[in-house]
């Protein structure tokens, strides 16, 4: 039965998120019915307007914001699978900040100096440093979850301090986009962008999705886990790699949305639970489903303005997780 | 306080805060001479640019950044005796944010928004997000969940505040930097106006000496000794609020001073909040007084924002304190 409701969940949630992103590809300053979209499909050539529209403005922003949520709550599946920790989500132990900075850096001090295409390698460079430090410190005969989170929040604080130095000194034209980009924006979205970000998914998230029986394996405690024939020194440490990919492809592409590695996963926990195979693709859609939607919400709710699809999913996540925290009791 | 050891104490720190503030009035963009320093606090001449340098920019300045970390570092002390949490910070639990984002939202989107509603709007954020805050931790003083509470809040109060400047270009511009903490800004009025709550949240922090150290013993026991529980937490969350509020009016957001202060003061002058509540805003003061230095020193003429160097300095000392007190 267990094994039906998954496929059925699965099946559910991806149609969920495309008749989702069908829908966001309607709304926008020049609307379209969903009629325009299938007489477009069909190659009628009638409006071409709208074809380019649809082609070079929200076809890609779409699908950025949908491969971007799919990193970012693969990454976070992973990390709290990890820490054995649902609090671990790479915006809260630094990672994401460690990330955004090197990008950061490479926007406002050197703008000409990086292409964009390298944008993700600075992030990952970045994100592993971070990484790499916030463990090292929080380590303690094994990494003890608690540490590692208010080791990550000093952390995020120090990284942010200087992300401010940034934003204030840059010059002012350079800082608004990286403010946008900061607080988690797919404004600037394109194909090369789509492509990008689909590349570093199939590097880190697919892995990710084949190691499932190792994540299971892994969730039983290192002891069983390593009985089992899992070299648990070993596996933590690709994994980590692999979810710092993720989260830094992510930040180097949209910027910084903390909340939605923390979200995703939880939410895809109160469905599945902890079985690994269908979890993590769960995760994914729905954490694509949640930058998606508040990509969408940002860009149509105040119109012609626009707001970070990163604030929207901030200002819907922070009080979940607050609402979270005070269910759970003294334990985290 | 007969012990002499402890009146020495208070002596250097007074000492330092006097040296620290000389310093704040010789160093900044142009460097001046101890002499004319002196000169334009005795003999002050109207006619003289480099006495108005002093008295007009920096003597203000530096009573701000004494007003503003002396409040922190009260509030910091209240809170860490309150939440029993040595990691409690006004900046840190997303007390500063919220009184910085009603005064965003109150400035920009309220109607004729004046200045003089500032204190007001820093107070009533203050309060909102200290209340959030503490009905989260829940009465288990939980290091991580009060935190991370803290935390979740700040990250939605900023959120909110960033969506509001990036609708409002120019209110980016403006605001900026009074965002990320800064004494810049001629705040005289300001620190009028919020004179009066500092004073009157000082009075209730004093008041309040002898349950913060009954306090110490846990909830329980201070109210079998004869504590009024739900008082004094109430009164000393209220001196919180107002010593936060009053600060962010000021000067910004500034973090990390409300951390800092109280376990400085704690090392020199253990536990007892006898010393501790005299201690920490001296600390305080001399905290900001010199994070306001180097603001202004190192990339002369140009300066940092006080608020990212508290932030640069402070944060490695809460990670410290992790270490050590977080198995």
């Amino acid at each position: 039965m267990s094994g039906r409701y998954n496929r059925l969940l699965l099946g559910f949630s991806a149609l969920a998120l495309t008749g989702l992103a069908v829908f966001a590809l309607t709304l926008g300053s020049y609307p379209l019915r969903m009629a325009d979209l299938a007489l477009l499909a069909a190659d009628d050539g009638g409006d071409t307007m709208a074809a380019s529209i649809l082609a070079d403005i929200r076809l890609p922003r779409i699908l950025l914001a949908v491969l971007c949520g799919m990193a970012m709550a693969l990454s976070g599946v992973v990390l709290q699978t990890l820490t054995r920790n649902p609090l671990a989500a790479p915006g809260l132990v630094g990672v994401e900040a460690g990330a955004g900075l090197t990008v950061l850096v490479a926007m406002i001090l050197w703008p000409t100096g990086l292409p964009v295409v390298f944008y993700p390698l600075a992030a990952l460079l970045g994100g592993v440093a971070v990484a790499l430090v916030i463990a090292g410190l929080a380590w303690r005969q094994g990494i003890s979850a608690l540490r590692l989170l208010l080791v990550g929040v000093g952390m995020t604080a120090i990284l942010a301090a200087f992300s401010d130095l940034l934003i204030t000194y840059g010059r002012i034209e350079r800082v608004e986009s990286a403010l946008l980009w900061l607080s988690g924006s797919l404004h600037r979205a394109d194909w090369s962008q789509v492509r990008s970000q689909a590349l570093w998914l199939l590097a880190a998230g697919v892995p990710v999705l084949l190691l499932y029986r190792q994540f299971n394996l892994f969730q039983l405690g290192e002891a069983v886990a390593g009985s089992r024939g899992l070299d648990t020194w070993r596996f933590q440490i690709v994994a980590l790699f692999f979810s710092v990919m993720l989260t830094a492809s992510a930040v180097a592409n949209v910027g910084t949305m903390s909340f939605v590695g923390l979200l995703a996963p939880h939410a895809a926990r109160l469905l599945v639970g902890e079985r690994q195979g269908v979890l993590l693709p769960l995760a994914a859609m729905i954490g694509a489903g949640i930058v998606l939607l508040g990509d969408t919400v940002g860009r149509t709710a105040v119109a012609p303005l626009q707001i970070p699809a990163g604030m929207v999913v901030a200002i819907i996540g922070a009080p979940y997780v607050l609402f979270l925290l005070s269910r759970k009791g003294g334990t985290t | 306080m007969p012990d002499p050891l402890r009146l020495s104490g208070f002596v250097l720190i007074a000492g330092v805060l006097i040296l620290a503030a000389l310093l704040h009035l010789r160093f900044g963009a142009s460097p001046l001479g101890w002499h004319v320093v002196w000169q334009a606090l005795t003999a002050w001449s109207p006619d003289d640019a480099a006495h108005n340098i002093v008295t007009e920019m920096r003597l203000p300045r530096l009573y701000s950044a004494m007003a503003v970390g002396a409040a922190l570092g009260l509030a910091g002390a209240l809170m860490q005796g309150v939440t029993g949490n040595p990691l409690a910070d006004p900046g840190l639990l997303g007390v500063n944010s919220g009184a910085a984002f009603f005064v965003v939202a109150g400035l920009l989107v309220l109607p004729g928004g004046t200045l003089a509603m500032v204190p007001w709007l820093a107070f009533a954020g203050a309060i909102t997000a200290a209340a959030v805050v503490i009905l989260n931790s829940g009465s288990t003083a939980a290091p991580a969940r009060l935190i991370l509470s803290g935390v979740m809040v700040g990250a939605l109060f900023s959120a909110l505040t960033t969506s509001i400047l990036l609708l409002d270009q120019q209110g980016l511009e403006t605001l900026r930097r009074w965002l990320v903490g800064s004494l810049a800004f001629e705040t005289s009025g300001m620190r009028r106006m919020v004179l009066p709550f500092l004073a009157l949240a000082a009075g209730i922090a004093i008041l309040n000496i002898p349950g913060l150290n009954l306090y110490r013993l846990g909830e329980q026991s201070a109210g079998l000794m004869g504590l009024n529980v739900r008082r004094f937490r109430l009164t000393s969350l209220l001196a919180v609020v107002l010593l936060a509020g009053s600060s962010v009016a000021i000067a910004g957001p500034i973090g990390f001073v409300g951390l800092v202060a109280p376990h400085l003061a704690r090392l020199v002058f253990g536990p007892d909040f006898r010393l501790l509540v005299p201690a920490s805003p001296l600390i305080g003061a001399v905290l900001l007084v010199l994070g306001d230095i180097v603001a202004r020193v190192v990339v002369r003429p140009l300066e940092l924002n006080t608020g990212i160097v508290t932030a640069i300095i402070g944060a490695p000392v809460f990670i410290f304190l992790v270490l050590q007190r977080v198995k």
